[in-house]
């Protein structure tokens, strides 16, 4: 037995391992107890409201279920059936899920080169750099209810925007009542206040590069703009799969911009219409969770395999 | 990119201590690709700025003025009545204010008491289970919001956390992201800080409370600012569960009354500002926490 005790914990301290197990296992079993009860309460929150909350949606998707708590109705895949024929004949659905993969296309390549731009520029040996960031973050740090208030209103037809490009001598359009440019407008709103995040985990990735490398570069008559694309560009790869990452997986669901500045039903004739504003839609206005599940799962499905993708070719490490 | 930048680097990896105490001391030439990248910050600087203070100097307009084409930048004749139009009672805003207040305020502490006791457990403490636990931690921080809000939804309504304050409090009371910073504090202290504590027969608990807490202060600040700002900011849960307008966050009070006042945009200005001011305030004081933490994070993103 005593044997057994010492095998099935070859890490116990050594010396106490011959003679007294029990002193041991008692030990180890407060040290136990004391973790969970630390833990206890994350692991309730995780438990609870994650991953129960991650099974009981599998498990919703494929139930008729409605808000009333009436008994759900195993529906199979119909559900997904269901999704199918919204995705194949243009429904909501279908129409969000593409508006996402336009926004999500738009918004993560520019926000990403804009927030390597501007870390670049900070990297430099800049005076107040510290209050630059600063600013710089500040659209990222305000609630998007509040951001996208503000931008109703500079986005109107006589609003602050367009009077800056009457400066310009351009007649702006009408943004956010014209079916091709809504979109574009929260894409452009949404740029300028996630860059400013990523910006600073270049930045940071940005100090760890061996300034070694550079000097070796220069002693070999490399250029400034040489340094960037065989040095900086090829180390940063993993933080831009970060970058990119994150910022697809915001991207894809996006909701506040959208359900403030256009409301629920994504006006005008859908142009901003997002998979997320169909998922709430689909649940809490025509009460069909199950439904509304299976859409939240398939827009993971497709978050997931993005990323899958972005890592397979983004997150090389490069050593030199 | 600036060859300035190139050969102070250089000079720092020569004499890395005379460098960085030299750092400030010889003024920078003013080379034209230097004046060129302060052009570009300073113009940045305003392109994040302008929105926040045009809209700022317009909830001071009168509803005539905010209309009036073209834009003035600044309010003439300047009033209050925008704000005491929103501030008057009869718009909720007031109680919109408190509940945010409320539901910021007990995340915060909550996820600076909960996720330091489990980044403790995590950091500092060897038990089986540990490292599932923990990787399950990092996994969740992957799950889009979208894919558990509705079963979320179902299980707070089962656990009678809808329309109170609860519904919004206890999911958000120690998140994934705070623990994992915590975590990751945490295991940078040495181990011999409670050690010997330990050996002399203090208990966990104490030595958690009176040797490794009164340590945590950068984590705590981070933690505490982190979580304020994403239970302030927070619009789709809130919005979800709570039914009856009373019990409203100032987010989803602000979007409702947008609804309601469409196009009297210095009313709608207003309300954003009240939103912003408590952040930016607390953001000015703390930003290199705030940086600090989101560099570490990165996870600020959501």
């Amino acid at each position: 037995m005593q044997l057994a005790a010492s095998k099935a914990r070859p890490g116990g301290p050594p010396g106490t391992r011959r003679g007294l197990p029990f002193k041991i296992n008692r030990r180890r079993l407060t040290e136990t107890l004391t973790a969970y009860t630390f833990l206890a309460p994350y692991l309730f929150v995780l438990i609870v409201f994650t991953l129960i909350a991650v099974v009981t949606a599998l498990t919703l998707s494929f139930f008729y279920v409605d808000f009333g708590f009436t008994t759900p109705i195993f529906y199979g895949f119909r559900n997904y059936l269901n999704i199918w024929y919204d995705l194949t004949h243009d429904g909501d659905f279908a129409v969000g899920l593409r508006n996402c993969v336009e926004y999500t296309i738009g918004v993560v390549t520019l926000q990403t080169i804009l927030a390597l731009f501007l870390a670049l520029l900070l990297n430099q040996k800049v005076r107040g750099r510290g209050f630059f960031r600063t600013v710089f973050y500040l659209p990222a740090m305000t609630s998007s209810v509040a951001i996208s208030l503000i931008f109703y209103w500079l986005y109107q037809p006589q609003g602050g925007i367009n009077y800056v490009l009457s400066l310009l001598h351009i007649q702006g359009p009408a943004w956010l009542e014209n079916p091709s440019t809504a979109l574009l407008a929260i894409m452009l709103l949404n740029i300028w206040t996630t860059a400013p995040t990523f910006m600073l985990m270049y930045l940071a990735a940005l100090q760890d590069i061996p300034s070694t490398l550079y000097e070796a570069a220069r002693v070999d008559g490399a250029n400034s703009w040489q340094m960037l694309w065989k040095i900086t560009v090829p180390l940063l790869r993993p933080t831009t799969f970060a970058v990119v990452a994150l910022g697809s997986i915001g991207a894809f669901q996006m909701f506040d911009q959208a359900f403030v500045m256009e409301g629920a039903s994504g006006a005008p004739l859908r142009s901003t219409l997002t998979a997320a504003m169909v998922i709430y839609d689909t649940a809490f206005q025509k009460s069909l969770m199950g439904l509304a599940c299976a859409q939240a799962f398939v827009l993971f499905i497709i978050i997931f395999a993005v990323t899958l993708l972005q890592k397979r070719y983004i997150d090389v490490n490069i050593q030199y | 990119m600036s060859t300035i930048g190139g050969v102070a680097r250089v000079e720092k990896a020569h004499l890395p201590s005379v460098a960085v105490s030299m750092r400030r001391r010889p003024p920078l030439p003013l080379s034209p690709s230097r004046i060129l990248l302060y052009v570009v910050l300073a113009g940045y600087g305003l392109f994040s700025l302008a929105p926040f203070l045009f809209a700022f100097s317009s909830s001071f307009k009168t509803y005539a003025q905010v209309l009036s084409w073209p834009p003035s930048l600044l309010p003439n004749p300047a009033t209050l009545d925008n704000y005491r139009f929103i501030l008057s009672g009869a718009q909720l805003f007031p109680r919109y204010i408190l509940n945010s207040i409320i539901y910021a305020g007990a995340v915060t502490v909550l996820n600076v008491l909960l996720a330091s006791m489990a980044g403790y457990a995590f950091g500092r403490m060897e038990f089986p289970g540990k490292n599932f636990f923990y990787l399950l931690t990092l996994a969740v921080l992957m799950i889009p919001s979208q894919l558990i809000l509705i079963p979320k939804f179902l299980v707070a309504y089962t656990l009678h956390l809808t329309d109170n304050y609860g519904g919004l409090i206890v999911p958000a009371m120690v998140t994934p992201t705070s623990v994992f910073l915590m975590t990751q504090f945490l295991k940078t202290l040495p181990r011999e800080l409670e050690e010997a504590a330990l050996i002399d027969g203090c208990s966990r608990f104490r030595a958690f409370w009176q040797i490794i807490f009164p340590l945590v202060r950068p984590a705590v600040t981070v933690v505490a600012l982190l979580s304020f700002q994403g239970a302030w900011n927070e619009f789709l849960w809130p919005l979800i569960v709570m039914s009856h307008q009373e019990n409203y966050t100032l987010t989803v009070g602000l979007a409702f009354f947008k609804g309601n006042y469409v196009t009297q945009y210095n009313l709608v200005l207003a309300g954003a500002m009240i939103s912003i001011a408590p952040l930016v305030i607390i953001f000015f004081i703390f930003q290199r926490y705030f940086i600090q933490g989101l560099s570490t994070s990165g996870l600020a993103g959501r």
